[in-house]
């Protein structure tokens, strides 16, 4: 297979044995990605020597003895069953609730009005930034769109793969956000998926089409 | 008297009805059904627990707790993913709240910590040193990423498995996967070199 230094990371991503490699073959006669690779290699090996076992004989009865334990109080402390205790729950949580939020209403009421509007507006901004680069992404994948469909060279079809998995996962991250506007970490991960696909765009936008890479 | 063992038995890989059979036998309390469970997942539930806390008595302490949460929680078992993938979403929700309520790093357990335990893995020329970087590397992971690192390069894991246990897509473990290990890649031979 006929590949560069950019398909590395593609051929790391889709991680088959067919991959793994091609990409060891292109590694054979470069330095920089040979380096990549064996890190890349060394890690998985690494991980793999860390599954850890070891044998606690008093582990078991210890659970059992603990289970045993939970299960017997937990016949003894039933006197209320079913609706009524579902009823004294419900009854409790609210009567608790609803005093609590009495009084914590009034004391955060103005204070979170103010930071509320400052917040908003904070998001407001990351979120029109967002759209601007969602939207150039967009842009690019029209291009790249019309490229992989007039191919169907191997490299091409992994790049489809790539690209419909950070698509999906980008759908999940976006559910997310949309549960959670504030989850800095979430919005992180989606801007670096974003990131890997517009990267991904530009490798198909500039893969010749007519170089066989099988 | 604490011994070595060599092998971690595979995912189990049951039958729906098999699976509820087991849940519903939990939740009744059947002290016969979670000694097949410890037999069955003891030892992998162990190697997940231990790979986020560092060492052997706060991973068995989450284990133990895990039966405790999979008896309490037994009843609500809805069949969509395995028992045992069930059971492992289980502790690696236990193995957070562990790690969210001491507030400190793994790397300040060490392996020495485990007195008295003789941890087996498996047979690899890789060294002691490799392992303590890649676990000082993982440790300054998130922790969704650092789960699905161990899941999948640790303990074998699928992607279809890591989604169900952490509540994510298949692509998405697959993607969070190669990021990781992106990172991670950059990180190694800097690390290893100093």
């Amino acid at each position: 297979m006929n590949i560069n230094c950019s398909n590395l990371d593609d051929l790391l991503f889709d991680a088959s044995p067919l991959s793994m490699r091609t990409a060891a073959e292109h590694a054979a006669a470069c330095a920089a990605c040979a380096e990549k690779l064996e890190a890349w290699n060394d890690i998985s090996a690494t991980a793999k020597s860390m599954q850890t076992a070891w044998q606690n004989d008093l582990l078991w009865p210890r659970i059992e003895r603990a289970l045993a334990k939970e299960i017997a109080e937990g016949k003894r402390r039933t006197p209320l069953r079913g609706f009524s205790r579902i009823a004294a729950v419900a009854l409790l949580t609210i009567g608790l609730g609803s005093t609590m939020w009495f009084t914590m209403r009034e004391q955060v009421r103005g204070a979170k009005f103010n930071g509320k509007i400052y917040q908003n507006s904070a998001m407001d901004e990351v979120e029109k930034a967002e759209r601007d680069h969602v939207r150039a992404i967009a842009n690019l994948q029209k291009f790249a769109d019309a490229k992989l469909e007039n191919t169907e060279s191997p490299l091409m079809v992994s790049y489809k793969e790539k690209l419909m998995l950070l698509d999906d996962a980008i759908a999940e991250c976006q559910v997310n956000i949309d549960r959670n506007r504030q989850n800095a970490h979430i919005r992180e991960q989606l801007l670096a998926m974003y990131s890997e696909k517009q990267q991904t765009l530009k490798d198909v936008l500039r893969e010749d089409p007519n170089v066989s890479n099988q | 008297m604490l011994q070595a063992v060599m092998t971690i038995p595979m995912t189990g890989h049951d039958t729906s009805a098999e699976d509820r059979r087991m849940a519903a036998a939990c939740a009744a309390g059947d002290a016969k059904i979670f000694e097949e469970l410890y037999r069955r997942f003891g030892d992998r539930m162990k190697s997940i627990a231990w790979n986020h806390l560092g060492n052997a008595a706060d991973a068995e302490d989450a284990v133990q707790e895990t039966f405790l949460k999979i008896h309490r929680a037994a009843a609500t078992y809805s069949g969509e993913a395995s028992f045992s993938t069930w059971a492992y979403r289980i502790l690696v929700n236990t193995c957070y709240d562990v790690l969210r309520k001491r507030k400190r790093r793994i790397e300040e357990t060490s392996m020495e910590d485990d007195e008295g335990m003789t941890i087996e893995r498996p047979t690899s020329s890789v060294d002691d040193a490799k392992r303590m970087t890649l676990r000082k590397l993982l440790d300054e992971l998130p922790e969704q990423r650092r789960t699905v690192f161990s899941l999948f390069e640790i303990e074998g894991l699928s992607h279809a498995e890591i989604g169900q246990i952490l509540g994510i897509s298949e692509g998405n473990s697959k993607w969070i996967l190669f990021s990781t290990k992106k990172e991670l890649q950059e990180k190694w031979n800097r690390t290893r070199s100093s």
